[in-house]
C-alpha cells in the first residue's frame, strides 16, 4: 500500500489543519450550536519522535488523539501517513492503517475487557488484522511481547483484575505494540499511575521506542513527564495550537503568554526551579461560545483590543511556532 | 500545646484474626497555623488516616489509638454528639472530587446554608449574608448569581471553591484538604492552592494537605511526612526534606521524578508495587523494594526514630550525600 511506504523527505505523520466541529443541542428552544473542540491543527511527526500534546483539560488534546486514530473522521483537513492522505479508506486499507497507528488509553482499569484473559486480549488484535497467522504463530507473537513488555509468561491466563495499575498498562502497551505500528497514540498514559510506577512505564516506553523504533504522540497534562520524554511539544488551548517547537527550548524560553503561565503554575520540588509568578485567573471558556479575537485573550496579562478583536495565526518566531500577536513585545 | 495530636493511630479493616491494617500506628502533631503536608502513593493509608480523624470510618473498620487529641480533648473519648460538634466546625474537611462532594438536587446557597444552620444557627438573612461573603472570600465571580446556581452548572474549579466555602463557614482551627487539586487543571491548582494557603494565613487556621504530588507539598507546607503502606516513614520541616531524604523511600521517590533526571536519560525506578492488603512483606515493608535492605530489613521490622530532627523509620538512615549510614546496626 502507498502510504505504508516510506518517502524521503516526508513525514511519517502529517496533520494538515485537522478539526473536528460536533453538533450539540443549544437547549429547549435554541438553535443547535456547533462545539470546535479542535479548530484547525497541523503538525508532523518524524519517524522514532515522541511529540507531546499538552494542555488544560477541554483544550482538545484527547479529541487530536480520536482523529489521529481514525476513531473519529476529522470535520476538515487531512491526516496524512507518509505523505498520501488517510481520509478515505477502503475497507482494507483502514486495516493496514490500523497495523500502522495504534492507541494507549489512559486509564487501564477502563481499557481492557475485565471478561477476557491477558491472551485473549492481546491475541485479539493479531486475529483481526494479521489472518494469515496460524494460532500457535499468534500465540508466540503474544509471548514475545508480552516478554517485551515485562509480562512474566504465566500471566497469559489470568484476567485483568488481577493485575495493579501498572502492570494492566503494561498489558495496554503490549496490545498497542503487537501489530508492530509506526506510530502510537497515548492518551494520558502515566496520568493514573503513582509516581514509582509511572517511572517504570515511562522508561518501558523510551526503552520500546528504541527497540522497535515507534514513533509516539504523547497526550499529556504532566509537564515534568513532557520534558523528560518529548522531543516536540504543542501546546494545545481551545482547539488551536498555542505554541510548538522543540522540547528543551520550549520549556527553557516559553514564548507565549499561556505556555508561560501553563509552565509557572506547575509546582516544583527543587526551589531554584520555582518560578513565581501571579497565577492564572479565570478558567478555560466555553468551546460553544469562544472569546472573539485570541481564545485567551481574558486571561492573558498582556492582551490589547488588538488582541481582543484578531485571532492571532502560528507564526515562526526563533524557530517554533507562536500564536500571539505580541511575542515580540512582551519578551 | 499542639492544636492536635495524634499518638499511634491505626485503623484495621477485615477479621479480627486475620486484619488488614490501613493505617499502622502513626503518630504526628499539627500546630496552631501550620500546614502539614501528608505524601504517599495510593493505598499508603494517608487519605485513611485523615477518615479516622474526622470520625468518617464506618463498621467494619476499626479505629484504635492511645490518643486522638484536639486542642487538649480526646475525640475518641467524648460523646459522639459532642464529637459531631467539633467535626464540621472546628475541624472541616475538603475531598477530593468537587464534583461528587455537592448534592447535585440542592443550589449552592442551600448547601452552604444548611452547615451554617447547624453549627451557627442565626437567622434565614444573616446565614444568606454569610453565604455571600464566604462566596467572596473564595474568589467566586458575580456572587449573587451564583447562589442561585446547581452544582452541574459549575466547572470543577468552581465546585471546589464552593466546597471550601462550606469547609470554612464555621471558621474551623483544622482544615483537612484530601487530594483538593488532583481532579483540577495545572492553572487551576495553582489558584486553589493560592486560595488555600491565603485562607490559611488569614485565620491562622492550621491545614493539613493530603497528596500523591511531592512538588506540590514541598511548595506549600511547613512540615512533611511521608507514608507507605499506613506506616510513617519520614517527617520533618519541609525545608530540607527533599533536598537532603533521610529515609530511601524518599530518596527513590524524589529519583523516580521526571523533574529530577535531566535530559532523556531513563528514570530511576523503585521496582515492584506498594504492597497490598494480602502481600505485606515481614520486616520493613520497603524491604522487598529497597535498594540498600540487608537480612535485618527482612527480617525486623524498624521503629520511628528521632535523626537530627527528623523522624525517620528506618536502621539505616541516609547522610548528607545520601549514603545509608550504619548508625542503628
Amino acid at each position: 500500500m502507498s502510504f505504508l511506504d516510506t518517502k524521503p523527505g516526508v513525514a511519517l505523520m502529517e496533520g494538515d489543519t485537522l478539526a473536528r466541529h460536533y453538533t450539540v443541542s443549544g437547549g429547549f428552544g435554541k438553535p443547535t450550536a456547533s462545539v470546535k473542540a479542535l479548530d484547525g491543527v497541523s503538525f508532523s511527526l518524524e519517524a522514532q519522535k515522541t511529540l507531546a500534546v499538552v494542555g488544560e483539560s477541554g483544550c482538545g488534546k484527547s479529541t487530536l488523539g480520536r482523529q489521529l486514530t481514525l476513531i473519529e473522521k476529522p470535520s476538515s483537513g487531512a491526516l496524512k501517513i507518509n505523505g498520501d492522505a488517510v481520509g478515505n479508506l477502503s475497507d482494507k486499507d483502514a486495516q493496514l492503517f490500523r497495523r500502522t497507528v495504534q492507541m494507549i488509553f489512559q486509564n487501564p482499569y477502563g481499557s481492557l475487557n475485565p471478561r477476557k484473559k491477558v491472551g485473549q486480549i492481546l491475541e485479539e488484535p493479531v486475529l483481526l488484522n494479521m489472518d494469515k497467522l496460524s494460532r500457535k504463530e499468534r500465540q508466540e507473537r503474544v509471548r514475545d511481547t508480552m516478554a517485551k513488555v515485562g509480562l512474566r509468561p504465566e500471566f497469559y491466563s489470568r484476567y485483568p483484575h488481577m493485575f495493579s495499575g501498572g502492570q494492566r498498562q503494561r498489558i495496554a502497551i503490549a496490545r498497542a505494540l503487537i501489530l508492530e505500528p509506526k506510530v502510537i497514540v497515548a492518551d494520558e498514559p502515566v496520568s493514573a499511575l503513582d509516581v514509582s510506577v509511572q517511572a517504570q512505564v515511562l522508561n518501558l516506553m523510551m526503552d520500546l521506542q528504541d527497540e522497535m523504533n515507534v514513533a509516539y504522540v504523547f497526550i499529556s497534562h504532566d509537564l515534568s513527564v513532557v520534558r523528560h520524554i518529548a522531543d516536540d511539544v504543542m501546546v494545545m488551548y481551545l482547539g488551536r495550537v498555542a505554541e510548538k517547537g522543540p522540547t528543551e527550548e520550549l520549556f527553557n524560553r516559553p514564548l507565549h503568554p499561556y505556555t508561560r503561565a501553563l509552565l509557572a503554575s506547575a509546582p516544583k520540588i527543587d526551589p531554584a526551579h520555582r518560578v513565581k509568578s501571579e497565577p492564572l485567573t479565570g478558567e478555560l471558556p466555553s468551546p460553544i461560545n469562544p472569546p472573539s479575537g485570541c481564545a485567551f485573550h481574558k486571561r492573558c496579562p498582556f492582551a490589547t483590543d488588538h488582541c481582543a478583536q484578531v485571532r492571532p495565526e502560528l507564526r515562526m518566531i526563533e524557530g517554533r511556532e507562536v500564536a500571539c500577536h505580541r511575542v515580540e513585545e512582551i519578551f | 500545646m499542639a492544636l492536635l495530636e495524634v499518638k499511634n493511630l491505626t485503623v484495621e479493616f477485615g477479621s479480627e484474626k486475620n486484619p488488614f491494617r490501613a493505617v499502622d500506628s502513626v503518630s504526628y502533631s499539627v500546630e496552631r497555623g501550620e500546614v502539614l503536608g501528608i505524601v504517599g502513593e495510593s493505598g499508603s493509608g494517608k487519605s485513611v488516616s485523615s477518615l479516622a480523624l474526622m470520625g468518617l470510618i464506618d463498621y467494619p473498620g476499626r479505629v484504635t489509638a492511645d490518643s486522638l487529641t484536639f486542642d487538649g480533648e480526646d475525640l475518641l473519648r467524648m460523646s459522639a454528639r459532642k464529637r459531631r460538634n467539633i467535626t464540621g466546625k472546628d475541624i472541616a474537611m475538603i475531598f477530593q472530587d468537587p464534583m461528587s462532594s455537592l448534592n447535585p438536587c440542592y443550589t449552592v446557597e442551600t448547601q452552604i446554608m444548611e452547615a451554617l444552620k447547624v453549627h451557627e444557627g442565626g437567622n434565614k438573612k444573616q446565614r444568606r449574608e454569610r453565604t455571600l461573603d464566604l462566596l467572596n472570600q473564595v474568589g467566586i465571580p458575580d456572587p449573587k448569581s451564583r447562589m442561585k446556581a446547581y452544582p452541574h452548572q459549575l466547572s470543577g474549579g468552581m465546585s471546589q471553591r464552593i466546597v471550601i466555602a462550606m469547609a470554612i463557614a464555621c471558621n474551623p482551627r483544622l482544615l483537612v484538604a484530601d487530594e483538593p487539586t488532583t481532579a483540577l487543571d495545572v492553572t487551576i491548582q495553582a489558584q486553589i492552592i493560592d486560595l488555600l494557603l491565603k485562607l490559611q494565613a488569614d485565620s491562622d487556621m492550621a491545614l493539613i494537605l493530603i497528596t500523591h504530588d511531592l512538588a506540590l507539598v514541598s511548595e506549600a507546607a511547613d512540615r512533611i511526612q511521608v507514608m507507605y503502606a499506613g506506616q510513617l516513614f519520614e517527617s520533618g520541616p519541609a525545608d530540607g526534606l527533599f533536598a537532603a531524604p533521610r529515609h530511601p523511600y524518599t530518596q527513590a521517590l524524589l529519583e523516580a521524578l521526571p523533574e529530577r533526571s535531566a535530559g532523556h536519560d531513563r528514570l530511576r525506578t523503585i521496582p515492584g508495587v506498594v504492597p497490598g492488603a494480602h502481600d505485606r512483606p515481614t520486616g520493613c515493608l520497603l524491604s522487598p523494594r529497597c535498594r540498600y535492605a540487608t537480612d535485618k530489613c527482612v527480617s525486623t521490622q524498624p521503629l520511628v526514630t528521632d535523626y537530627y530532627g527528623r523522624d525517620v523509620r528506618c536502621f539505616y538512615p541516609l547522610d548528607d550525600n545520601g549514603q545509608p549510614t550504619g548508625r542503628n546496626v
